[in-house]
């Protein structure tokens, strides 16, 4: 419990330096319907814990299974339906993929460990790392909850609203790819592409052209991201973790680009 | 016939000898192509009142940057604005349009085609002629007016190739010995593809999508296309003039280089445009402030746009529109998209 809560507490530090950027921005589409909960996080916590420790009962009896009567008794497939089944699935969508990104990296890593007919040692650490993103995820919504009640949370909405400026782009962009993170997680290998696909055609492609004045170097290296090296490993089937790193390397990157774009904004000459 | 190179000199804009004709006003047969001037905005009327205008989504945010000073100079004007990329909003105007209903005044599209989809519906009011009068002749219509212009080229890389090695005709591309980029999927090269077919027909243009195929090498965007061929992985490419100085503006010593071919789609010029779709002098009037000598100058300045109105300068780095040829075509046929799209899936290229 200990180390939950130390990992808990690292996620809330991540948290509040995100927000300046986009973990907290207004525009989630999330695998499903959205349910309204997702503006009203404090009213719904105590279901949300609840949702989490039925999850970890869930996974336990899977696990357990597993270890008296063998992968086909289990049946792991189970632990994808538990999951999509929860309303806290959408409450952590909405607020944090990155660790959304990690329970599916979680659930599948359970998931093919029995199915390889892993060693019970083996199922168990993957189900430890599993429960720890649950932990995560819930002090992660936990967090968000307090922003939404200081007004600091924007309100979640359904749909994507088309940027004013490259900057509110940039934004959208470094959302977009940590939900490809996460789309890659849940194995959606061609939803992952066409989003990153559809985010450097109707977002970046629009940014760029104004970004190549200030940085010619880091637009070429956006552009092979977007098109060589984040589509090739979601292609050639690296591991999440391999495509996460891809992605926080990006969003380093779209962290300089916004940078540039706002220190030009300051120093952009009137219209009249 | 192999020329050309890429003419850095600023010459001002005697366009409309080298422009397409297309509208029946712009008959006028008139030897003074261009207007004499361009209007300050301190010389506009004040905006009052509200109107909703659908904006397509494109050069970043200079476009919201227009709008904001136009908001600010006129505190009795309220504008609302719906965003969204410019095809998904031509064909929202034609739903509401069928429904009865006009929920917009006006809309300002990224490119032509969209235009044409609206105005071929009949949906757009007639701008008064004193307004249209300000553009060049030959981009004077009755029912909508360009706000800049862009032109397809050949951008090449001169420390692999020389300019009298790249065909001044598109068609011929294909037969030559170059390495080529090209972004297929790139809303700009569909609507050169576009213009292709109704300049060459769908024969040909299925002809040349298939040579070009086998020896193009695909990307994703048309600054990838230019950034492609900076590096030298390639010699030429097809792509839209203002990447080419968007990128050596950022990196001046880029080995780029532009190249147009002759009376063909390959030397295109595409305009963003505005259409009022209600009867309404604000609607005119707000116009009129897109076509100000201000607004010109800065889009030309940010963007890399051409300016369309009276004796402005294009942007450095781009020659003068009457020492290229584009080809005579309609703009607004630019809408017909779909056969495009079908004829490149048929040509394996989509």
């Amino acid at each position: 419990m200990k180390s939950v809560t130390k990992n808990i507490r690292k996620v809330l530090t991540c948290l509040v330096i995100t927000t300046s950027f986009a973990a907290f921005s207004a525009i989630t589409i999330a695998n499903g319907e959205v349910g309204e909960h997702v503006n009203h996080l404090s009213d719904n916590i105590k279901k949300y814990e609840e949702e989490v420790n039925w999850l970890s009962t869930k996974v336990d009896g899977i696990v357990t299974t597993y270890q008296k009567s063998g992968a086909k008794a289990a049946h792991p497939d189970a632990l994808m339906e538990h999951w999509e089944a929860v309303d806290f699935h959408a409450a952590i969508e909405s607020n944090y993929v990155l660790i959304y990104a990690s329970i599916w990296q979680g659930l599948y890593a359970v998931k093919g460990s029995i199915d390889e007919k892993s060693s019970i040692a083996n199922v168990k650490a993957e189900q430890v790392k599993l429960e720890r993103a649950f932990w995560q995820a819930l002090g992660a919504v936990k967090m968000a909850a307090k922003f939404q009640d200081e007004g600091l949370l924007a309100k979640v909405k359904t749909t994507n609203e088309a940027p004013k400026n490259s900057i509110e782009a940039l934004v959208i962009i470094d959302k977009n790819i940590h939900s490809v993170v996460a789309k890659y997680a849940e194995k959606l290998t061609d939803t992952a592409t066409t989003m990153v696909h559809d985010t450097y055609l109707n977002l970046f492609e629009g940014v760029e052209g104004e970004l190549i004045t200030l940085d010619a170097k880091l637009v070429e290296d956006l552009e092979k991201d977007f098109n060589v090296t984040l589509p090739l490993a979601i292609k050639n089937n690296k591991s999440v973790d391999q495509v996460r790193d891809i992605v926080t390397a990006m969003s380093k990157k779209l962290t300089k680009a916004k940078m540039l774009l706002e220190n030009k904004a300051k120093n952009k000459k009137d219209v009249f | 016939m192999q020329r050309r190179a890429f003419i850095r000199s600023l010459s001002y804009i005697g366009i409309a000898s080298a422009f397409p004709f297309l509208s029946t006003r712009s008959f006028a047969g008139s030897i003074d192509v261009i207007s004499s001037h361009a209007i300050s905005v301190n010389d506009l009327p004040e905006l009052t009142g509200e109107l909703t205008l659908y904006l397509g989504r494109g050069e970043g945010g200079l476009y919201e940057d227009v709008l904001n000073a136009i908001k600010k100079r006129n505190p009795n004007f309220t504008l609302r604005i719906r965003r969204g990329p410019t095809a998904a909003l031509a064909n929202t105007i034609m739903a509401e349009a069928k429904a009865g209903v006009r929920q917009a005044d006006l809309f300002w599209a990224v490119d032509s085609g969209a235009i044409g989809q609206i105005v071929g519906a009949g949906l757009a009011t007639p701008l008064p002629s004193d307004l249209t009068d300000q553009l060049h002749s030959k981009f004077r219509f009755n029912d909508w007016a360009p706000i800049s212009g862009r032109i397809r080229t050949l951008p090449y890389n001169p420390e692999r190739i020389t300019a009298d090695k790249i065909p001044d005709s598109i068609m011929a591309l294909p037969d030559s010995n170059l390495s080529i980029a090209w972004a297929p999927a790139y809303a700009s090269f569909q609507s050169f593809i576009t213009a292709m077919r109704i300049l060459e027909g769908d024969k040909a243009t299925t002809q040349w999508l298939k040579a070009m195929n086998k020896k193009a090498k695909k990307y994703a965007g048309e600054l990838g296309v230019v950034m492609a061929v900076e590096r030298g992985e390639v010699d030429v490419g097809l792509a839209n003039h203002y990447y080419t100085l968007r990128l050596k503006s950022g990196k001046p010593d880029a080995k780029l280089d532009l190249a147009f071919t002759k009376d063909d789609a390959g030397c295109l010029v595409n305009v963003s445009g505005v259409l009022a779709l209600k009867e309404s002098k604000t609607a005119t009037d707000f116009i009129r402030y897109l076509l100000s000598k201000e607004v010109q100058t800065y889009l030309s300045g940010e963007a890399y746009e051409i300016p369309l109105v009276g004796k402005l300068s294009p942007p450095e780095g781009i020659p003068s529109l009457t020492e290229i040829s584009p080809p005579t075509i309609d703009l607004t046929k630019l809408a017909d998209l779909r056969p495009t799209l079908v004829l490149m899936r048929n040509a394996g290229v989509l």
